[in-house]
């Protein structure tokens, strides 16, 4: 297929799976700070750190922030940018995605400019927040029964997985950041109630407690949960289980380096257990599973988007390039 | 809908036609021409309020399947329908077979025009054609000078315009050959048609339209350049979904079963044209581009576009790529030439052209340009290398302002300016909001063109929506309706 449209169908449902990513997070920090106390620089900035922004004008605080990463468009992870990116996408290939899948993107896009969103918003913070995930996952499902399963499904299940990766890997790691935890306060119920939240915020409570009855360290088992649990859609390893799939789909017999990156990638998380992840550093591999995911983005860009002549004098015939962020 | 009448109706009872023009239905005595009487008997056989009720599924047809285009003028670029008249035009199939063939002899005396005024310019050596009027024009373009076009094709695809004068007969108003669109309205339009009125198909007997997308195909295919192989890779090159016609580059993309691609989706290297795609470079044999000439290729013409591909005209060329329609023949369809069509029938087949001009004045000849002064309010005066109806004046109805305006737009520059007598285009019953009434109509059939030429029977009849009015462009507010070739003249 051509390569800017696979380019196109990637992004549209990164950028869906962001806004619905970003309103979780917000959403699992405003939960946490109405228990405790947490000191004032340590609310908000964090947020902004895990979502890379750092060109926030003011200070952190909890409504100026929430507000930045709701409504403002220069900043590209905001939700309503988020949204406006996947509809920007999603029009300009309206003849591979499905009617009802731009009527629907088109309607919330519009929605989202328009006084309603505004209004729920200042209402009611939290069911603004449920109401962007809703967008996502209805978009999803009209997108999977409704949208030919060829390799611009690939493309699509190939951005929406990568970006929940690193935003799961990003929510685990507002944890480390909110609060510290000092080694005497592990496992206290204060610590217990952090673990709750951030489950909730990534709907695996309930799945959680399934799977893992009554756990001799939530932390520990939380974070085992999130990254490694194969059958938790938004676990870190099944994320990049699919996005292994959806890369070996599109790569057919002959195989690419794409797929061997996510495979090499999951095989690093999975060869050790939870409780080696966690002496090496949380935060530390997380960070790696980040930053690695950035690495195979910037490789699907080479290998698929940004296509030219290998052989050398390799003259760029087209410089413009694709890329967004 | 007049509160008096009847939803019980026939259509066409209180139907008044046109004092002086040319009705496409009905003729001077008020009965159906003989073409016509099936058609208008079915229809009468609906009753008004029938009618309304398929006017109206019909409308909804085109809204659900966004057949829309955008118009530049509206900043929001909000698409907008292009309103569809139930009312079939009717085209007799005797009169198609004279129209055929004098399309058919017409682009292909435009077609040896092309050829000759980039090699041997022998029609402007024996004064057929001013030089200056050729080489002056925005059309001609020096790079093509002594260049092969793959298979001697300039003109892969010609829409030309069509009006039916009082008396009856079809004049040719302007060739489109750079990139004509409205075909897509063609195909839709007789989709809807089929659904709507699907008893009608099977009574009046239409030629078919639908073959167009392919036989397109098979025309861009055909001339493919040496060593493309059996299945050439043609893609259809659009500017993106910020052109009105996007629908349309869309539409035919997918009915040809051929790429929609952009400019940035396409490279060269040594000459050679790729297609980017997820599985690496893709060699591109024929590009049916619906780009002007101007955004082709930054390198070679406009240095700011970003539509085109850097290297492109060269790999043309070079042979290796064929562009359809070719590059140049902007000045085949330039209004400073049209006046010299028939003399180029003339000159180059030795035949009498089968199809005639609109009578016209040329500003750049000094005669002409001093009578175009002189009886502004009796002409029409267009302005060459404009279209869709912009830089016109109708004389007759413009205020005596627009006409000062005119006539100092025309002394400062009278090259670019032609003038013609206000034809008085035929009409044909189109449903208002007091039932059917006479609209002013036009007729672009399309012809492809690849080793041989095909005439869609049929085309796109345009019709101006408001009463009097002689305007029945799409970006100033016209509509259209299916076109009718009848199988038999019955």
């Amino acid at each position: 297929m051509i390569s800017r449209v696979a380019e196109h169908c990637f992004w549209m449902s990164r950028y869906l799976e962001r806004a619905e990513n970003t309103a979780r997070i917000l959403d699992v920090n405003q939960t946490l700070l109405l228990d405790f106390q947490v000191p004032l620089e340590q609310q908000w900035r964090p947020l902004l750190i895990i979502c890379g922004v750092n060109d926030m004008p003011g200070k952190p605080e909890a409504e100026a922030v929430q507000h930045f990463m709701t409504w403002e468009p220069a900043n590209l992870s905001s939700i309503v940018a988020s949204v406006a990116g996947a509809r920007e996408n999603a029009r300009i290939i309206r003849e591979v995605i499905s009617a009802e899948m731009w009527e629907r993107l088109n309607y919330y896009h519009l929605w989202m400019q328009g006084l309603q969103a505004r209004a729920l918003y200042e209402s009611s913070r939290s069911e603004f927040y449920n109401q962007i995930k809703r967008i996502n996952q209805l978009l999803h499902g009209i997108a999977g029964g409704t949208m030919a399963h060829g390799e611009a499904w690939e493309f699509y299940q190939l951005g929406r997985y990568l970006e929940r990766a690193s935003q799961t890997a990003r929510i685990l790691d507002v944890k480390y950041h909110i609060l510290l935890p000092t080694p005497d306060q592990v496992g206290t119920p204060v610590d217990q109630a952090h673990w709750v939240a951030i489950l909730t915020s990534c709907s695996g409570y309930e799945p959680f407690h399934k799977k893992m009855r009554s756990p001799a360290d939530m932390g520990v088992a939380v974070a085992d949960f999130l990254i490694l649990e194969p059958q938790f859609p938004r676990s870190v390893c099944h994320c990049l289980n699919e996005c292994r799939s959806a890369a070996s789909a599109i790569a057919g017999q002959n195989g690419s380096e794409v797929e061997v990156q996510f495979a090499d990638l999951a095989n690093w998380l999975t060869k050790s257990d939870i409780t080696e992840i966690i002496r090496n550093g949380l935060h530390e591999s997380l960070t790696t599973v980040v930053n690695r995911i950035h690495e195979i983005g910037e490789l699907i860009h080479r290998t698929y988007f940004d296509v030219s002549m290998q052989s050398p004098p390799l003259k760029r015939a087209v410089g413009q390039s694709q890329s967004q962020s | 809908m007049n509160a008096e009448r009847s939803d019980q109706g026939s259509l066409f009872g209180d139907y008044q036609r046109h004092p002086t023009a040319w009705d496409e239905l009905f003729d001077a005595a008020g009965e159906p021409h003989p073409h016509c009487n099936l058609l208008v008997d079915c229809l009468n056989q609906l009753r008004l309020g029938e009618f309304q009720k398929r006017r109206t599924s019909a409308d909804l047809v085109f809204v659900n399947q966004g057949v829309t285009f955008s118009v530049y003028a509206d900043r929001r670029g909000v698409e907008k329908i292009f309103p569809f008249d139930l009312i079939p035009r009717p085209v007799a199939a005797a009169e198609w077979v004279q129209l055929e063939a004098g399309l058919l002899q017409r682009i292909h005396a435009l077609n040896l025009f092309l050829y000759d005024v980039y090699h041997e310019q022998r029609i402007l050596k024996e004064g057929i054609i001013p030089a200056e009027l050729v080489l002056g024009s925005k059309g001609f373009r020096k790079e093509m000078i002594d260049f092969e076009p793959p298979g001697g094709q300039y003109i892969h695809v010609v829409g030309t315009d069509l009006v039916r004068d009082a008396g009856g007969i079809f004049r040719v108003l302007e060739d489109n050959a750079r990139t004509p669109s409205g075909v897509s309205y063609v195909l839709e339009n007789r989709v809807v048609m089929k659904k709507v009125f699907p008893q009608l198909f099977q009574y009046c007997r239409v030629r078919r339209v639908e073959d167009y997308p392919r036989r397109l195909r098979e025309a861009l295919d055909s001339v493919a350049p040496a060593g493309a192989g059996v299945a050439p890779c043609t893609v259809l090159l659009s500017p993106g979904p910020y052109n009105s016609a996007y629908f349309e580059h869309s539409f035919l993309a997918r009915h040809m079963g051929i790429e929609l691609v952009l400019g940035p989706d396409l490279f060269v290297h040594e000459d050679r044209v790729y297609l980017k795609t997820t599985r690496g470079p893709q060699r591109v044999d024929v590009i049916y581009r619906r780009l002007d000439d101007d955004f082709l290729d930054p390198h070679v013409f406009r240095p700011d576009s970003l539509l085109g591909v850097p290297g492109l005209f060269h790999a043309y060329r070079a042979g290796n790529v064929t562009l359809a329609n070719a590059v140049g023949t902007g000045v085949a369809d330039d209004k400073a030439i049209y006046p010299f069509v028939e003399d180029m029938i003339r000159f180059y087949r030795s035949e009498e052209p089968i199809l005639n001009n609109v009578p016209t004045h040329i500003g750049a000849r000094p005669e002409d340009c001093a009578y175009v002064l002189d009886n502004l309010d009796k002409l029409v005066v267009k302005a060459v290398n404009e279209s869709g109806g912009y830089g016109m004046l109708m004389g007759h109805t413009a205020s005596a302002k627009e006409r000062l305006e005119f006539r100092d737009k025309i002394k400062a520059n009278p090259r670019n300016y032609i003038a013609q007598p206000v034809v008085t285009l035929s009409t044909c019953p189109t449903w208002t909001d007091d039932g059917p009434a006479p609209r002013h109509v036009d007729l672009r059939p399309y012809i492809v063109s690849g080793k041989t030429s095909w005439v869609l029977p049929g085309g796109l009849t345009r019709t101006a929506l408001v009463p009097g009015s002689l305007v029945v462009n799409s970006s100033q507010g016209g509509g259209s309706k299916d076109t009718w070739v009848m199988e038999n003249g019955k």
